[in-house]
């Protein structure tokens, strides 16, 4: 009787101390009738000390000290210590903490809990892409515009195109019945798109497309890439299989085929903006691009071709015809002073740079001195430093009517961090302007004439903000 | 004398059952509203039987696309909003039918009003005439990186059956029979594994619950991203689940609050359970002043997420059917 007394009084023990006993667990975080209780147990690793404190609320900047043994941190952050037995401190706060300052809705939490992550549904990162359908559904016309098309469906009452180049609208894409089922032309610009139909209300994917994605987010989307490059090479009418392979497909020979066309082997495709190295893969023989002079050597030894897909910029300096040297720095090459060269004309320096879509800042430095453009009326003040401004691509023009009287008119907002400096508008007749490239999406923006912050007075969409003097908004492509 | 004051106080007692509801409060977007109007909107009409909706996400918001006079955009299916909720942003010219008296989150978030807006609709599905709050949205858009045009609330739906699918993306409205039922011919999904009455107060859904044998009731809040709970009058259920971990979030006006991650099993809802939940808790007193009830907790995507769910506005029923990748 007596030793089975002693098993079962150890069982009790056991159950009775069970929060405490959760096996391998032994940091805890337990709520309680008033209180949450935090247990952390000093011989666990320091992964597991670390684990029990971010979980206890402990900030990302607050930890480290934590970790050398500085428990103060803890008692900072409300915490206050109840025991201490054999390896396991307790800890404790009051529950009744989660009463100050209640929230009025549940999206003032979840936003914070819940996080976007890369958007999806939309190609925006695609470095390169190349369409394949068993049947033509997609089709390019000479008008520009491209032409999707659905057969069949003759029975649903109505269709709809949805994609990322019109924000998934279920709505916006509204399609024209034909004989032979729907269509409708909308107009592109070259990039890489994610999209589905809608028959009969409910979403599909193109029949037609063998490319299926995963968006991500339990999604299957279709895929289309409208094409801006043809990589070609001539001669080679002897070869068996030409492909190309580069830095926007890991380089994996096989995968883009050329095919022939007459003398010249050729390969469209859509290659995202920017830089791309690249060679032809002939029979299993790798060569840089004969007709391209632009050539660069990797640290492997390798000699790659070299594109830039873009927009031509051309940078223009007059006068100064006495200086020896004139280069270009700019966000497009890393401030480099010695880099990009300006070529000697009649009256002046030039050069044309391809760059991609974006808001650049640049300087030129004639004979190592770094100096503004002068032609170049808009300009960008980063760090006390004033730069002469570029946009490629530009998709909005910023306008301010009136304020003939202002000396200075700048703007700042989101795609600028609100730099109070921001960018400098130019005045034209009875407004100031610049023109911006914006990414896709909300874009919060306001003017700064002498000083003084407005919303912009020509656009009707604003919403509050912290200081209540309202901020600008502006959506791009939605 | 005294034989007829019993009398009296009984029948004084019946007439404050019978008050009028005038002044009722609600939280939209964080602002909370005295001076509900009642329902004056006509009733809505279409050429369907069975409305079939293509639906997106923002994150855990169900997101419809509806058409405001000229206006095409995203609204929120929002079943913890009383009625149609339009974003300031875009409507900030909407004429003003009444001035909302806003006790806002951080007391003076004024320019709130009430506004009625004609040829409201969602596909097929058209409202003539509808009443409307403007407020303050743009928390949603630039936490969701949408544009939001409003929240559709419940009373848009009162004369119907809605079913969301989740899996497939897509809502259907469903007219009724004269039972209050889809008609038979029309049912898209059969054999639900969870049919519970609900009460609807306020245009808010009440759903009668329990974690752990304590009975709660439940907002049912399709725009809540998350379950929530009321650290207090759940607190016995709390002690019992797994607390993942304690966080600070910043409310409006840059103040500080609490809420704790939890994971539990032993949700009950109707007489199903539902095991592997997860659930913050927060105090949830400011959200029931403003629904004028008090709220045990916030049945949001963790729960409904779980399957095909179908809300019956009218029979007041709602219904849970397994996806089975049909």
């Amino acid at each position: 009787m007596r030793r089975y007394g002693f098993y079962i009084f150890l069982l009790l023990l056991l159950f009775g101390n069970l929060p405490y006993a959760l096996a391998q667990e032994r940091n805890n975080l337990i709520a309680t009738k008033r209180k949450l209780v935090l247990l952390i147990d000093v011989t666990s690793s320091k992964a597991g000390l670390d684990s029990i404190f971010k979980r206890a609320g402990i900030s990302d900047a607050d930890r480290p000290a934590l970790l050398k043994g500085d428990l103060s941190v803890l008692e900072r952050e409300g915490w206050r210590m109840v025991k201490h037995i054999d390896n396991i401190i307790e800890f404790d706060r009051r529950l009744s903490e989660i009463k100050e300052n209640p929230p009025g809705n549940p999206f003032i939490i979840t936003a914070q809990v819940i996080k976007n992550g890369a958007r999806h549904g939309y190609l925006d990162d695609a470095l390169y892409g190349v369409n394949k359908f068993s049947s033509p559904s997609v089709i390019e016309l000479p008008s520009g515009l491209t032409r999707f098309i659905l057969p069949g469906f003759l029975n649903s009452k109505r269709a709809f195109l949805s994609g990322s180049f019109n924000d998934w609208s279920t709505l916006k894409g509204l399609m024209t019945k034909t004989a032979t089922g729907w269509m409708i032309d909308i107009k592109l610009v070259p990039g890489a798109y994610e999209y589905k139909f809608i028959a009969d209300g409910r979403w599909m994917t193109d029949p037609a497309n063998l490319i299926d994605l995963n968006d991500g987010a339990g999604n299957t989307n279709s895929a289309y890439f409208k094409y801006n490059y043809t990589f070609k090479l001539h001669g080679y009418p002897s070869a068996q299989k030409i492909s190309v392979a580069g830095s926007f497909n890991n380089w994996n020979p096989g995968e883009l085929q050329l095919v022939k066309n007459g003398n010249t082997w050729e390969c469209p495709l859509y290659l995202h903006e920017g830089r791309h190295a690249y060679r032809f893969v002939i029979d299993d023989n790798w060569i840089a691009d004969p007709a391209n002079p632009d050539k660069l050597t990797d640290d492997k030894g390798n000699v790659n071709s070299v594109i830039n897909i873009g927009q031509t910029v051309n940078f223009k300096l007059d006068g100064y015809t006495n200086a020896r040297s004139v280069f270009l720095a700019g966000d497009f090459n890393d401030w480099q002073t010695n880099a990009i060269r300006l070529n000697k004309t009649a009256d002046g320096w030039s050069t044309a740079l391809v760059l991609a879509s974006g808001n650049y800042n640049y300087t030129f430095i004639v004979d190592g001195k770094s100096i503004p453009d002068p032609a170049n009326p808009y300009q960008s003040v980063v760090q006390n430093q004033t730069f002469s401004f570029v946009s490629v691509n530009a998709n909005y023009k910023f306008k301010l009517k009136g304020y003939t009287d202002a000396k200075k008119v700048r703007l700042a907002g989101t795609f600028n961090n609100w730099n109070y400096f921001g960018y400098t508008l130019a005045p034209n007749g009875n407004e100031w302007s610049i023109s911006l490239y914006l990414k896709p999406g909300k874009t919060l923006y306001k003017y700064i004439v002498d000083g003084n912050w407005i919303i912009d007075p020509g656009n009707k969409q604003w919403e509050q903000n912290d200081e209540q003097t309202g901020n600008s908004v502006l959506w791009i492509g939605q | 004398m005294p034989k007829y004051l019993p009398l009296l106080l009984f029948i004084f007692l019946l007439t404050q059952g019978l008050k009028g509801n005038c002044a009722k409060s609600r939280p939209i977007g964080g602002i909370t509203f005295t001076n509900i109007l009642p329902d004056p909107d006509p009733p809505p009409y279409g050429d369907f039987q069975t409305l079939i909706v293509p639906i997106k996400k923002a994150g855990n918001l169900i997101i419809v696309e509806a058409q405001v006079d000229s206006v095409e955009g995203n609204f929120v299916m929002d079943t913890g909003a009383p009625y149609l909720v339009l974003n300031a942003t875009y409507f900030r010219d909407a004429p003003k039918i009444d001035d909302q008296e806003s006790a806002g989150i951080n007391g003076e978030s004024g320019g709130s009003f009430t506004t009625v807006v004609h040829n409201f609709s969602i596909l097929d599905l058209h409202y003539s005439s509808l009443t409307a709050d403007v407020t303050d949205l743009s928390a949603i858009e630039n936490g969701r990186n949408m544009k939001i045009l409003g929240l559709l609330g419940t009373r848009l739906f009162a004369n119907f059956a809605v079913t969301i699918d989740l899996f497939n993306n897509l809502m259907y409205i469903h007219k009724l029979n004269e039972q209050g039922n889809i008609p038979p011919g029309e049912q898209v999904f059969h054999d639900p594994f969870l049919r519970t009455p609900f009460n609807y107060m306020n245009d808010i859904i009440f759903m009668k619950g329990a974690i752990a044998d304590k009975t709660l009731w439940f907002v049912f809040d399709t725009g809540a991203e998350t379950n929530l709970l009321d650290y207090s009058r759940s607190g016995k259920a709390i002690r019992k689940m797994q607390i993942i971990n304690r966080s600070k979030l910043t409310g409006v006006g840059g103040s500080s609050f609490e809420i704790l991650y939890a994971r539990f099993d032993e949700l009950t809802v109707g007489n199903q359970k539902f095991t592997r939940n997860r659930a913050l808790v927060t105090d949830l007193e400011k959200m029931g002043r403003a629904y004028d009830h008090n709220i045990d907790g916030i049945l949001g995507y963790d729960f409904f997420s779980r399957g095909i769910f179908t809300i019956n506005f009218v029979k007041k029923e709602f219904e849970m059917y397994i996806y089975n990748n049909q």
